[in-house]
């Protein structure tokens, strides 16, 4: 196999490594939401940005998130970056006024600037935030905690146990799948395929004679492995326990809170549009940074009470 | 007592010809008894029935004084154990530990109780240091190990192994064996049916069936097996390579040096 895929699960001792997957999903989906949100002004936009920027990479420091493997990440997005930019400067915001320079007579507006670099901003915070949650937690957590999700249109018939379980075996299979693709291809190779050099139409015809033989022997492999789970007992449609448990723990509350507050900071910033020429702006944003530490401090002083308590 | 009775069994997967044909054989509690022939034989069709996956086309097979049909099939599966051939294919979960808690979750064991028979089997097994590896990182001796732990976590009375050794290396191959030596001295009750076509495999066991072309050829001990080896050779099998040294010795005339090896 090929170096770790980007976002791969790491092991590490970490906080949010060991948060309820359950939270962690659902605190992405409040970050991302934040990210969002339109501001009163392109320098309120920043200043947010900013912070939320904070967050992020505190996030990726307690979680150990490689920054290596972030930025590697990043490097494929040059071609959207460009295209984003581009498209600005041709089709400016509306109310755009500040020409920032003039190119072969094409004024490019300051708000073709910003605009771009606040898509791009969004994007790598986005990267980001997946990133983190990618590599804190395990494909299998995951599934369980998208079932534990999707249980309530269960109701309704929706098959949640039977997708969470077909999602976890696909996750399970891709490195198996991967040996077997590296293992036809070298067979392949061996009979005088080459799926490297060649015209377009003869690495296509190379890639049918690696497709067809992947495909035989993964319907090969779904047989037997259907078989082997109904040996062992396996009834989608039966009641079953749970080995792996999901554990909602005082910490996750705290952390599901702290996400709360802060996306609750950003959305009321975002809707009374609180400019920083406000004179409210300065002393809410103290009160706010003050906040989050002490409640970071009460936070940590509970959990080590609860640890000399056990 | 008989645990398990095969009569007149016959099978096919098309119109055309019969994998098996009329197949009878009864097996007692706490043998251990090994179904060898070519490839072709239909020895994995009679594994697939015995444990319930395929339905018989005309016959009968028995098993704890239950008949095999659309009523009895769970009740009987759920005391008969099937390790396959491919350890890829039967690894479910993404760690050994969720490997063999896959079939007590369907049994609906308290997961309170999971970790100790999880560490248990793998104990069995020698696994119980890679309980959190995933199969990435497994030979693919300790993954059918893992497998057959996964079986037995479930209690089953009778173990059926469809050639659960012939896609490992000879290390691997070993370790299977051992393991299902351990478990026939730690448990007498456990019936153990192991599908091979390796000769030295089935020399191990008490009794050995031999299949030919769906039929059943041969049915005894291994005295019986050596009093048939030009059968056996011609159905495309082979015998131990003991035996056939032994052979090449007394065709040499060299009786003292049997006598002085294996005497």
């Amino acid at each position: 196999m090929s170096g770790g895929p980007l976002g791969k699960y790491v092991s590490y001792p970490s906080f949010i490594h060991k948060m309820d997957p359950r939270v962690k999903l659902f605190s992405l989906v409040l970050l991302m939401v934040a990210i969002f949100f339109q501001f009163a002004s392109y320098e309120m936009t920043f200043i947010v940005s900013g912070i939320l920027l904070l967050f992020i990479v505190f996030l990726m420091i307690v979680s150990h998130v490689s920054f290596k493997s972030f930025f590697s990440s990043l490097k494929s997005m040059w071609f959207i970056v460009l295209f984003l930019f581009i498209i600005n400067c041709f089709i400016p915001p509306a109310n755009s006024t500040n020409v920032a320079f003039n190119l072969w007579g094409l004024n490019i507006y300051w708000e073709s600037i910003f605009q771009s670099i606040k898509i791009v901003l969004r994007l790598i915070f986005m990267i980001a935030l997946t990133l983190v949650l990618t590599s804190t937690t395990k494909p299998m957590d995951l599934t369980y905690a998208l079932e534990w999700y999707m249980t309530p249109f269960k109701l309704i018939g929706f098959p949640a146990h039977e997708i969470a379980m077909t999602v976890s075996i696909a996750l399970r299979f891709i490195p198996t799948l991967l040996e077997e693709t590296m293992r036809i291809m070298k067979a392949q190779e061996s009979r005088g395929v080459d799926f490297k050099h060649g015209k377009l139409s003869s690495r296509l015809r190379a890639i049918v004679s690696l497709i067809v033989p992947l495909f035989v022997s993964s319907f090969q492999r779904s047989e037997e492995l259907a078989d082997a789970m109904e040996a062992r007992g396996y009834d989608p449609k039966a009641k079953r326990t749970r080995f792996n448990k999901l554990t909602f723990h005082l910490s996750d509350l705290f952390a599901l809170l702290l996400t709360a507050i802060f996306v609750t900071g950003i959305i009321l910033i975002s809707a009374f549009k609180i400019d920083y020429m406000n004179p409210l702006f300065f002393p809410s944003f103290i009160l706010g940074v003050l906040f989050i530490i002490i409640y970071l401090l009460v936070f940590a002083s509970i959990k080590a009470n609860w640890r000399q308590k056990r | 007592m008989s645990l398990l009775t095969v009569k007149d069994l016959s099978f096919s997967y098309s119109q055309e010809e019969n994998v098996l044909n009329g197949v009878s054989f009864v097996v007692e509690k706490g043998t251990y008894i090994s179904l060898i022939g070519h490839n072709g034989s239909g020895k994995s069709t009679i594994a697939k029935l015995l444990a319930g996956l395929l339905e018989a086309k005309s016959g009968s097979i028995e098993a704890f004084d239950l008949e095999y049909n659309r009523k009895n099939i769970r009740k009987i599966r759920s005391r008969i154990g099937i390790v396959f051939q491919n350890p890829d294919n039967q690894f479910i979960c993404a760690s050994v530990k969720d490997d063999i808690a896959f079939g007590l979750e369907n049994r609906q064991v308290d997961p309170a109780k999971m970790n100790e028979i999880i560490l248990e089997y793998a104990r069995k097994v020698n696994m119980e240091d890679f309980l959190d590896k995933e199969p990435e990182n497994l030979s693919g001796g300790q993954k059918q190990r893992v497998a057959i732990a996964g079986v037995l976590a479930m209690k089953p009375d009778i173990l059926i192994l469809d050639e659960a050794t012939a896609m490992l290396d000879p290390k691997g191959k070993k370790e299977i064996n051992d393991v299902i030596k351990n478990l026939r001295t730690e448990n007498k009750d456990l019936t153990i049916i192991s599908i091979t076509h390796d000769i030295e495999e089935a020399f191990e066991s008490d009794r050995i069936i031999v299949l030919n072309n769906g039929k059943i050829a041969l049915d005894g001990d291994k005295e019986l097996i050596l009093s048939h080896k030009q059968e056996i050779i011609d159905m495309g099998l082979d015998i131990p390579f003991k035996n056939k040294f032994i052979d090449a010795l007394k065709d040499a005339q060299l009786d003292d040096v049997i006598k002085e090896l294996y005497d």
